[in-house]
This record gives structure tokens, C-alpha cells and sequence, in this order.
């Protein structure tokens, strides 16, 4: 009697890391969705900053803002896309951070997960035996 | 016959199995065989090294991914083929004043308008930004964007074509697992080098008659074979500047003692390889350079291996002969009932050498006499290991020439009836 409801705890336990984990892959998804976002207005930026920097100090800028063109100096804008870049690229350093975290936690609990159901399995069959 | 190499690519898939590895099949892996039986290395079937299942589920993964970026690929197209129109049309609109145009009014209906300023353009250069420009001005934006594209597109194309090997190299992998291919691995030792010129002239009697089987068994196998091995080639020189670092990494790693394995085994098992494929010499060649280069290059690459390959193409029948004998000792053994199988794996392990040679010697008569026909085997033995006594040796050395015209007489004459692969018959 003593064995079963100790493998009923030990399922239980299973269950709730296995739930842990799943939702700790949910975030490593969401982050992976996020980081490519990121990477992708990255180069976009990239690529703005690049062309103003090739325009002539003479030439119209504008940025289109909701629905109207609003004129901008050239040498804002620039300041505009490099702070944007600079920014982008500290978030996609953030985000890599949270994604080794992610990994470490998900490794953990993948070890513990395995751990837990060697136990079960050996207590089954202890059971079985008995 | 195969020589699969198994490269880091893959070690992605498999971390902990950092070594170089060599699988032979049928002569050189029964050759090994035999050496291992005798106690120099160790021999793992591969399919415990690399489960068919999962060799088959990275396989799969890989597939799916290459289907994830199909779809990538074909927009990038898209969007290159729509800059090249654009390109066009900004090119052309300057040439008039102004073109009559349909003006697009909702999303049913044109009215007719009339193009005017057909020099200025409001060009968006991404994330809400536009810049006035010219049509020349514009011509070299878009251009721009299209190299950036193509890059882009190239980048995406070496990475479907990566996968796509990876791909299939799983798949050969787990069809090779399947089939029962082992691995073999044993360390290398010093053989003295009076033993290479052993060698004497009156091999040739059998090589005809077992040509023919050899080179019709591994005639289909041949085929993929080369395909690995170029593919080998390549992934080796792109690895080998980064991997010269990582040498000294990866030597310590070696259980082996790394040198002596990486330099020996390979090469040996390559060099008999141009025995057997002359005519795929160009690519064992490539396969030994890049190998020796990664195991440190040692300085008697260029004589050692010209050398091994004139005396190769000049011996290449005598040394066909020679993959007959150990054929006829295998059928020997197992006719014996001493299974060969059994024997691997109790040598396979133990790092002792002398015992288990003259173990094999006391128990097996016939087999001990053979002995010296291996020991005294071409150049390509000259890197391999002998670390048997040395009494046994200079002994059977002199008996060499005689055993041989008994000996190639009775596997020319035992081969033709069973053409099975003796790999596949230590596998029963």
C-alpha cells in the first residue's frame, strides 16, 4: 500500500515537472520567434543605415509617421537608425542571455525528469515483483 | 568495400564520439579482423554506435527542415526577380517627360492619368524612411538591395545543400547500421621496416582468380563510396583551418594515443584501400592527404606515400593475391568452428597484443603458419603494427615463400565455391 502511494506521488511529481518543461520550451519558442523578429529589423535597420549614409548632406529625408510624411534632417535621421540599431542589438544580447538561461533550466529539468521516471519504473517494477 | 569517415558535422548528432572513425567492410574489415582477433584493436558494430532508428530520426529532422526552407528560398526568388523588374522600369521612366498611365483608383477601377517628374523618386529605404531621389540614384539603391538579396539567397542555397548532404549521409549511415557495419579501431606500433621488403615476387597466381569476385561485390558499393569520399574531401579542406587548432584538441581527447591512431590506422586502412581501387586513386589519394594534414603531417608523407602508390600500381595484381589468403583462413577457421566472431570480441577490449598472437599460433596450427603471410604483406603493412614477438616472425619469414604457393593455391581453389563476403559470414 505504502509503494503505491509513493508511486502515486512520484507520478504526480512527474506530471508537474513535465509541465514545468513544456512550458519552458514554450518560452525558448517564443523567445526563438522574437529573436528572429529582432534579427530581421536588424538588418533592415542595417540596411537604412547604410543608404543615408551613401545620400548626399543635401538630400530630402522623410519619415513616413502614421499617415503623413513628415520631413527629417539627415543627420537626425542617421542619429535615429544608429540609436535603433544599438538598441535592437542590446536586445538581441538580452534575449540570447534568456535563451541560455531557458536551456540550462530546460537541461536541468529534463535530468530531473529522467531521474523521476527511472524511479517509478523501478518501484513498478518492485511492485510487479511483489 | 567502404571507407566512411565520420566528420564533425555529424558530431553535432553524436557528441561523444569525437575520433575520426574508419569503417571498412568486406577485405580490410576482415583483415582487421583478423588483426583484431589477434588481439590489436577493438571492434564495435555500428549499429550500436549509431542507432538505425535514430540515424533515421536526425534524417527525418533534417528533411523537414530542408522543407522549412524551401519556401524561404522561393520568396527570396520572388524578391529578386521583383527588384530586376523595378530595375527595369525605373531605368525606362526617365526617357520621357511624362507616360500616360491607367491610375489605379480603389481596387476595382484605372482612370487615366499622366506620369509627370518621371526624374524624382521617393525611394523607402525601410522602417518609415524615404529619401527624394533621381532615377540614377534610385538604379543604384535597387542594386544594392539586389546584392544584398543574392548574398542572401547564396546563403540559403549553401544551407539547403549542406542539410541535403547531411541528410543523406544519415540516410546512408543508418542503412550501413542496418546492414551490420562494425568499427574498428586498434592502436598503432612500430614495425620494423626490413618486413616491407619481405615481400617477394610469386604472389600473382591467385590475383586473377579473385579479382573478379572482389571487383563485382563491391562494384555497387564502389559508387557510393566515391561520392562519400569527395564529399569527405571537401568538408576536410574546409575544416582543416580551423581544425589545425583544434588538432592538439582533439588528440588529447583520442583514448588512443592519438598520434600513433590517427596517422597509423587511417592511413593504413587508406593505403590498402589503393591497393584494392586503383582506378579511384586520385580520391584515396585526396582522403590520405587531407587525413595525414589534420594528423599532424608527418614529414615522411611525400617519399612514404609516392612510393606506396608506385609500388601499389606495379604490385597492384601480387597484391590482390594477397587479399585472397586471408579469405581462405577465414573459411579455414570457421570450418574449424572457431568462429571468428567470438574471437574479436575477446581480443576486442584487451590492449595486450603478444598473448593472443601466440595464443592464436598454439591453438591453430594451419592459421599460425599463414601468420607470416600477413606480416610480410606489401608497403601498406609497413605502417601497420606488428607488435607480436619477434622470434615467431623472423620464423615465419623464412617459411614465407613456401607457405605462399600452398597457401594461394588453396584459397584460389576454396574461393570460387563460397563468394560470400567474409564479413557477412563472421556476421552468422
Amino acid at each position: 500500500m505504502a509503494s503505491s502511494s509513493a508511486l502515486r506521488e512520484l507520478q504526480r511529481e512527474l506530471e508537474a515537472k513535465a509541465n514545468d518543461l513544456s512550458k519552458i520550451q514554450k518560452d525558448i519558442s517564443k523567445n526563438h520567434q522574437v529573436r528572429k523578429k529582432y534579427t530581421i529589423q536588424l538588418g533592415e535597420n542595417e540596411l537604412v543605415l547604410k543608404e543615408l549614409d551613401l545620400l548626399s548632406e543635401d538630400a530630402n529625408v522623410f519619415k513616413l509617421i502614421g499617415p503623413v510624411l513628415v520631413k527629417q534632417d539627415l543627420a537626425e535621421a542617421r542619429a535615429n537608425v544608429r540609436k535603433r540599431i544599438e538598441y535592437i542589438s542590446a536586445e538581441l544580447k538580452r534575449l540570447d542571455t534568456t535563451l541560455q538561461d531557458l536551456d540550462e533550466k530546460q537541461n536541468s529539468k529534463k535530468e530531473t525528469m529522467l531521474k523521476l521516471q527511472q524511479r517509478a519504473q523501478s518501484l513498478q517494477a518492485g511492485k510487479a515483483k511483489a | 568495400m567502404h571507407l566512411v569517415l565520420f566528420f564533425p558535422f555529424l558530431f553535432g548528432l553524436f557528441p561523444d564520439d569525437v575520433q575520426v572513425q574508419c569503417v571498412l567492410t568486406d577485405f580490410l574489415t576482415s583483415e582487421k579482423m583478423e588483426e583484431a582477433a589477434k588481439g590489436k584493436g577493438t571492434v564495435t558494430s555500428l549499429s550500436s554506435l549509431f542507432p538505425v532508428e535514430d540515424a533515421q530520426k536526425a534524417a527525418k529532422r533534417l528533411q523537414d527542415s530542408i522543407a522549412e526552407r524551401q519556401p524561404m528560398l522561393d520568396q527570396l526568388g520572388g524578391f529578386v526577380a521583383d527588384n530586376a523588374s523595378l530595375i527595369n522600369l525605373v531605368r525606362r521612366l526617365p526617357d520621357h517627360l511624362h507616360h500616360d498611365i491607367m491610375v489605379p483608383f480603389g481596387k476595382a477601377a484605372f482612370f487615366p492619368g499622366r506620369l509627370v517628374h518621371t526624374n524624382e523618386f521617393l525611394v523607402l529605404l525601410g522602417e518609415g524612411y524615404y529619401a527624394e531621389r533621381t532615377s540614377r540614384q534610385t538604379l543604384e539603391i535597387l542594386k544594392r538591395r539586389g546584392m544584398a538579396l543574392d548574398s542572401q539567397v547564396d546563403s540559403l542555397n549553401a544551407m539547403l545543400d549542406d542539410l541535403k548532404l547531411e541528410a543523406s549521409f544519415l540516410d546512408a549511415t543508418a542503412s550501413e547500421a542496418a546492414e551490420g557495419l562494425v568499427e574498428i579501431r586498434e592502436d598503432y606500433a612500430e614495425e620494423t621496416s626490413s618486413e616491407k621488403e619481405s615481400e617477394p615476387g610469386p604472389r600473382k597466381q591467385a590475383s586473377s582468380s579473385s579479382s573478379g569476385t572482389d571487383f563485382t561485390k563491391v562494384a555497387d558499393e564502389d559508387e557510393e563510396f566515391a561520392r562519400i569520399a569527395s564529399r569527405m574531401d571537401e568538408l576536410e579542406k574546409e575544416e582543416l583551418e580551423a581544425e589545425n587548432e583544434a588538432v592538439s584538441l582533439e588528440q588529447t581527447k583520442d583514448e588512443f594515443a592519438a598520434e600513433s591512431y590517427d596517422e597509423s590506422d587511417e592511413d593504413e586502412q587508406v593505403e590498402a584501400d589503393l591497393h584494392q581501387y586503383s582506378d579511384h586513386k586520385s580520391l584515396h589519394q585526396n582522403v590520405k592527404f587531407s587525413e595525414k594534414a589534420m594528423s599532424r603531417k608527418p614529414p615522411e608523407l611525400t617519399e612514404d606515400g609516392i612510393a606506396a602508390n608506385k609500388e601499389s600500381f606495379t604490385d597492384q595484381l601480387s597484391c590482390l593475391g594477397l587479399t585472397v589468403q586471408p579469405i581462405a583462413k577465414v573459411q579455414d577457421r570457421s570450418s574449424h568452428g572457431n568462429i571468428l566472431a567470438s574471437d574479436v570480441k575477446s581480443s576486442s577490449g584487451k590492449a595486450l597484443v603478444a598473448p593472443q598472437v601466440h595464443n592464436a599460433q598454439a591453438v591453430d596450427l594451419p592459421r599460425s603458419q599463414e601468420v607470416p603471410l600477413q606480416s610480410s604483406k606489401p608497403e601498406f603493412d609497413g605502417q601497420k603494427a606488428f607488435t607480436g614477438s619477434i622470434i615467431e616472425r623472423t620464423h615465419n619469414l623464412r617459411t614465407t615463400s613456401r607457405e605462399q604457393t600452398t597457401t594461394t593455391s588453396q584459397s584460389s581453389g576454396s574461393q570460387p565455391p563460397k563468394p560470400v563476403s567474409r564479413f557477412k559470414m563472421q556476421r552468422k
